[in-house]
């Protein structure tokens, strides 16, 4: 699986999920709709989308996606078009939430970080785990082994479902 | 077995099979479910699982974050999970019997020490407060917890907070929480499960433990966790299940932790957050630092050195999953009492039975004497959904866990605060602490 895209670049640390997706939006039965409102909770949020029309891939701070549980706002990028997120770190829910729906959460050092901030374009190989921002080297990064296979194929809900026996066996023993 | 932490314990007990990566599939005693993360889940296994839930009796429901609905979609969502829980047989609480999912599954009795539980709701961590392991989650997870019993975690490290002395000077534990906040950082908890022990702990009421556990998300960690004693079991005893047939597990001693911090609790005043994170805190009579993010100084509309206590406010709150339980409205009434307050206040109580007892105890009469507006439980504008959102500009003291920008309403502002400095802020009209209203009392 590869992901080639435009860049944006939202160099700040802490953009938080009611930043990604404020609360007035979580009145959906399912994830539809959450596309349009994307970063509607950053004052400038609509004109950093604008300005890269097309991006996949986010380039921004450190401890994105804290706060809020929401899995709305890894929706909202999803639909928005974003395919994957580079990062120095995530909030450990987001994070969770983002293998869940198919965007690639990206740790990388700040020092690498801010490089791939200037990069127009990258490409991301999810299988062999190396990104290649445009006329640059590649660089490789980590993703969880177990929730990279959700991406891939499969994904969340049937693999617990292949589950079931298991736990019924383990919870009857326990 | 080398001697481990009381979450290793839980951890180990509820592991049902290692899975690559660091991962493990973790069995959940309880999935807590509300009506805003709960219908994506459960309409995904209506439509591609049968319908079939893991254990119907593992799962408790809810009308939490808007009760009731205001409108036609927050209606749809209530009716979905109403209808989903009597079709599946799951005990739900529907508006009238209701609360904020984190104070009407404690009240009620449902968490016993021991247990796991998960909520699509990142402060789901206040239930730590019982020594259970309990997280929140995204919907997706939320899901595969009612469809498999389990959720897919990776094992988080375990950060020991020791906090020495006893919370004295008028401070609480929510100047704890935010205390711990400052001290080990905004994300300074990421990737751990923060496990509190110490003689400021051990003396703090199972009120008090769950508004400090509540805010261990606003470190970005796990969850918070406090090892059940004779404060856990009488507080249990007294719910309407009043379970029993639980055991309390310790830590072991000589354990050894991932990290470790040591708080004196002797030397927390009372706190007030100025920026736009809940680590961005000083004491209520100090100023603003002088090495203050530019980006929080702009966005709060404030200068280095500023004196906190001369911020006008705009509005007051008191309520939320981190500070409108009984204990921290009877706090708030004491400064209410016999005093009116000069700015729009807002006191909303974290579930009905709260209100009720409230209600029993003539705090609603001291709140409206005062001039204040009393309400139903819900979460009302803490994450900015109803019942007091903030236009932007609008400064706004309140004991809910979030300043984040926008948390409120779109440019409004926040500043996190314990009940009573709240109070005192409704009645001045400013940032105050209680400690000023009996100066103003009493003249020297």
């Amino acid at each position: 699986m590869i992901v080639t895209g435009d860049v944006l670049a939202i160099e700040r640390a802490n953009i938080d999920t009611d930043q990604i997706i404020p609360a007035r939006h979580l009145t959906r039965l399912d994830d539809s709709g959450m596309g349009e409102h994307c970063f509607e909770g950053l004052p400038d949020g609509a004109a950093l989308l604008a300005s890269r029309p097309h991006a996949k891939i986010l380039v921004t701070g450190e401890n994105f996606g804290c706060g809020s549980s929401r899995e709305h706002a890894a929706w909202a990028l999803v639909q928005r078009g974003f395919r994957a997120v580079i990062a120095p770190s995530f909030a450990r829910i987001f994070e969770e939430n983002a293998y869940n729906n198919g965007l690639v959460p990206i740790a990388l050092p700040q020092a690498v970080v801010d490089a791939l901030a200037h990069a127009p374009r990258i490409e991301v190989d999810v299988r062999t785990e190396v990104l290649y921002p445009a006329g640059g080297a590649g660089i490789p990064f980590a993703l969880d082994p177990l929730r990279k296979a959700f991406i891939l194929g499969g994904g969340y809900l049937p693999f617990l479902a292949g589950k079931l026996d298991a736990v019924r066996a383990w919870e009857a023993a326990r | 077995m080398p001697p481990r932490s009381l979450f290793a314990k839980i951890w180990d007990a509820h592991v049902v099979e290692e899975l690559p990566g660091g991962n493990a599939l973790v069995f959940m005693d309880l999935v807590v479910a509300h009506e805003i993360t709960t219908p994506p889940g459960a309409l995904a296994i209506e439509k591609n699982f049968d319908d079939r839930l893991y254990d119907p009796r593992r799962i408790v429901a809810m009308i939490d974050h808007v009760a009731p609905a205001k409108d036609s979609a927050t209606a749809l969502q209530a009716q979905t999970v109403r209808t989903w829980a009597k079709r599946h047989g799951i005990v739900f609480h529907d508006i009238g019997d209701n609360g904020i999912c984190h104070v009407i599954v404690p009240e009620r009795g449902y968490v016993t020490p021991g247990m796991t539980v998960c909520c699509g709701d990142s402060h789901t961590c206040t239930l730590g407060a019982f020594g259970t392991f309990s997280l929140g989650i995204g919907s997706t997870a939320q899901a595969g917890a009612m469809l498999a019993g389990c959720l897919v975690l990776q094992r988080p490290k375990v950060m020991r907070v020791n906090v020495t002395g006893r919370l004295g000077n008028g401070a609480t534990a929510k100047d704890l929480a935010l205390t711990v906040i400052a001290t080990i950082g905004f994300r300074g908890g990421t990737g751990h499960v923060l496990e509190y022990t110490g003689e400021a702990i051990d003396a703090l009421t199972m009120e008090q433990r769950m508004t400090l556990c509540n805010m261990a998300i606003e470190a970005g960690a796990t969850t918070g966790l406090i090892a059940a004693d004779a404060t856990t079991a009488a507080y249990l005893a007294e719910t309407p299940l009043a379970p029993t047939g639980w055991r309390a597990e310790h830590a072991d001693p000589g354990a050894v932790y991932d990290a470790e911090v040591t708080i004196d609790g002797s030397r927390i005043r009372p706190m007030v957050s100025w920026g736009t994170n809940p680590g961005e805190c000083a004491p209520v009579d100090g100023a603003v630092p002088h090495d203050a993010s530019a980006a929080s100084l702009a966005y709060m509309d404030l200068r280095p050195g500023q004196l906190l206590a001369e911020l006008t406010m705009d509005q007051a709150f008191i309520g939320s999953c981190t500070n409108a339980r009984i204990s921290d409205l009877r706090a708030a009434a004491e400064v209410f009492r016999g005093r009116r307050v000069s700015i729009p206040t807002i006191v909303t109580p974290g579930s009905q039975a709260v209100r009720r007892q409230a209600e029993r105890e003539g705090l609603h009469d001291i709140f409206q004497d005062a001039g204040a507006l009393w309400t139903h439980s819900s979460c009302g504008p803490c994450l900015g959904m109803s019942m007091g959102v903030l236009a932007p500009g609008m400064r706004c003291i309140s004991s809910s866990n979030r300043n984040f920008p926008g948390r409120m309403g779109d440019g409004g502002r926040v500043h996190l605060a314990a009940p009573a400095v709240v109070a005192a802020s409704a009645i001045l009209g400013r940032i105050a602490s209680p400690a000023e209203l009996i100066r103003e009392a009493v003249p020297a």
